[in-house]
């Protein structure tokens, strides 16, 4: 394979690995609009996707498309009692959002504990959605799985944007991220919703967690680095910009390969970092600008 | 034109010994009053008085005491999306419109609570029908219009919800007399047309002339209750305001 075809493909994996982080970066807008929180049991949500998809394929043996629905249908509960037993407690007591975000934290190390005593520590790994030799264009050869993320990460944006923009609920969610208490004074369950934007971020996450596994693998301590990542997309997209995390994410996945192909595979989190740090210091507010 | 058609009987809403605390600020410290069908009550006082706080404390968005009476019955203690609910709606202080979102989303979320399309369509009409402004504007984005039109939004998003009482908060604010006189004037028709209307405003002149009653508000207190017919004169007001 000649040089060309090597850095196409390698840009490829870099934009679908990018796709990743970028609807994990979602789940964090969608949780900080809502809310202003930053939820760190994001990656606990990405883990807990691929691992329950794994555990009921491998050990329950159900169909794969049932196996990731009955997954992400569990995560979406499980982001949802994460609001009503972590997050609304320290609300209603007022809580300094400080304490919030720490608790998230400690969410997600409980959820990363649990899983551990209850699957085992070894590293698992999902079945290509379609077992098919790659497609080759030119010398370039593209896997399927990598069609699959990237087609998914697409759509799920699109269906996204519609739910906020068309539908009665997603234009509620808007509503009170704008100003929680004039939506009230409408009548719209503020509450209700709040818990509803934990759900819709735990399945992005859930989502990111089942395309991204066949092509990696997981085990229970995934979550953190997938979250870094997702957290990194959103700040450079422009934080609470869920359109901006999906480009943020993209742009690291890019940096990512365009670092491991230059310098080699140990430059990954450098180049993450690096970039980080270049949008804080240039751009801080972000792509297309925070929204706060 | 003095709105006051109540008859006897029971007020639609009735607010007993509200009192309303920010932390340790006792803001306000004993408020009583009421309104029936087809009143508008002003709720006069300088800055500070405890205007705004009295229409917050009544919606439950604050730590109170006290009793507010919806329909003969109580409600709820810190519930304002249930209190929105039944029909006791705030156009609040500042508007709080969702100024990135359209005029027309704007007045959805407003009858959030209605499914039917033929309903939705019915109260959009009724809005136009009020503010035949807003209906040019649906497709803008509502924190790009002009401060008076942002109030017509406000008023109409809140009459999107049919409300039962309706709750003003210095809806004159920072506008063009003109413009305040159009939007008090259509306050004005719908108070005739039935629905109480409590009025917070600064500019006593501008709410007496539409007022069935007033209560004089200071430092936390509801000082008097004022017959507007019965002032003659802006010193005999100023009176109540230095007293």
């Amino acid at each position: 394979m000649d040089n060309f075809g090597l850095v196409i493909q390698s840009l490829i994996s870099g934009v679908s690995i990018g796709c990743v982080y970028g609807l994990i970066g979602i789940g964090f807008c969608v949780i900080y609009n809502a809310s202003g929180i930053v939820n760190f049991a994001q990656g606990a949500f990405v883990m807990l996707g691929g691992m329950v998809t794994y555990v009921l394929l491998e050990h329950y043996h159900l169909p794969y498309v049932l196996a990731a629905v009955l997954a992400i249908a569990f995560v979406a509960l499980v982001g949802a009692l994460l609001e009503r037993l972590v997050v609304r407690p320290l609300w209603k007591r007022n809580a300094a959002m400080f304490v919030m975000i720490l608790a998230t934290l400690a969410a997600q190390i409980v959820i990363e504990r649990l899983t551990y005593l209850a699957v085992d520590d070894q590293p698992k790994t999902l079945p290509v959605f379609l077992d098919l030799p790659p497609i080759m264009i030119g010398g370039v050869a593209i896997s399927y799985q990598s069609l699959w993320i990237m087609a998914g990460s697409l759509l799920i944006v699109a269906a996204l944007g519609l739910f906020f923009k068309r539908t009665r609920l997603g234009k509620a969610m808007r509503a009170c991220s704008i100003n929680a208490e004039a939506a009230a004074l409408q009548g719209i369950p503020v509450s209700a919703l709040l818990t509803g934007a934990f759900a819709i971020s735990a399945i992005l996450g859930a989502l990111a967690g089942i395309l991204v596994t066949p092509t990696q693998y997981t085990a229970f301590n995934m979550g953190v680095p997938f979250a870094i990542s997702g957290f990194i997309a959103a700040i450079i997209g422009g934080f609470g910009r869920p359109f901006g995390a999906f480009l943020g994410g993209i742009t690291l996945g890019l940096v990512q390969a365009v670092a491991i192909l230059s310098f080699g595979a140990g430059f990954k989190n450098v180049a993450a970092l690096s970039i980080l740090l270049v949008f804080l210091f240039i751009r801080p507010s972000g792509i297309l600008g925070s929204s706060r | 034109m003095t709105v006051c058609l109540a008859q006897p009987g029971t007020p639609v809403l009735e607010v007993l010994g509200l009192r309303a605390r920010y932390g340790h600020i006792q803001a306000l410290k004993g408020a009583d009053l009421k309104v029936g069908k087809g009143e508008l009550v002003a709720v006069l006082g300088p800055n500070g008085a405890g205007k705004s706080t009295l229409l917050r404390a009544i919606m439950g968005l604050t730590q109170n005491e006290g009793e507010v009476r919806f329909m003969g019955t109580r409600l709820p203690r810190r519930d304002p999306v249930g209190a929105a609910a039944k029909g006791v709606v705030l156009v609040p202080e500042g508007r709080g419109i969702f100024g990135p979102m359209t005029v027309l989303e704007n007045l959805e979320l407003g009858a959030y609570r209605v499914r039917d399309k033929a309903e939705m369509q019915r109260r959009f009409a009724r809005v136009f029908d009020l503010f035949p402004r807003i209906k040019e504007r649906l497709a803008q984005v509502a924190g790009s219009m002009s401060g008076g039109e942002q109030q017509m939004v406000a008023v109409g998003r809140a009459m999107m919800s049919e409300p039962k009482v309706l709750l003003l908060d210095e809806p004159s604010l920072g506008l063009a007399p003109r413009v305040t006189g159009e939007i008090l004037e259509t306050l004005g028709r719908l108070a005739a047309e039935g629905l109480p209307v409590i009025l917070v405003e600064q500019k006593a002149p501008l709410a007496l002339k539409l007022a069935c009653r007033a209560y004089l508000l200071s430092l936390g207190r509801i000082v008097a209750t004022i017959d507007p017919r019965e002032v003659k004169s802006h010193d005999e007001l100023a009176q109540y305001y230095f007293a």
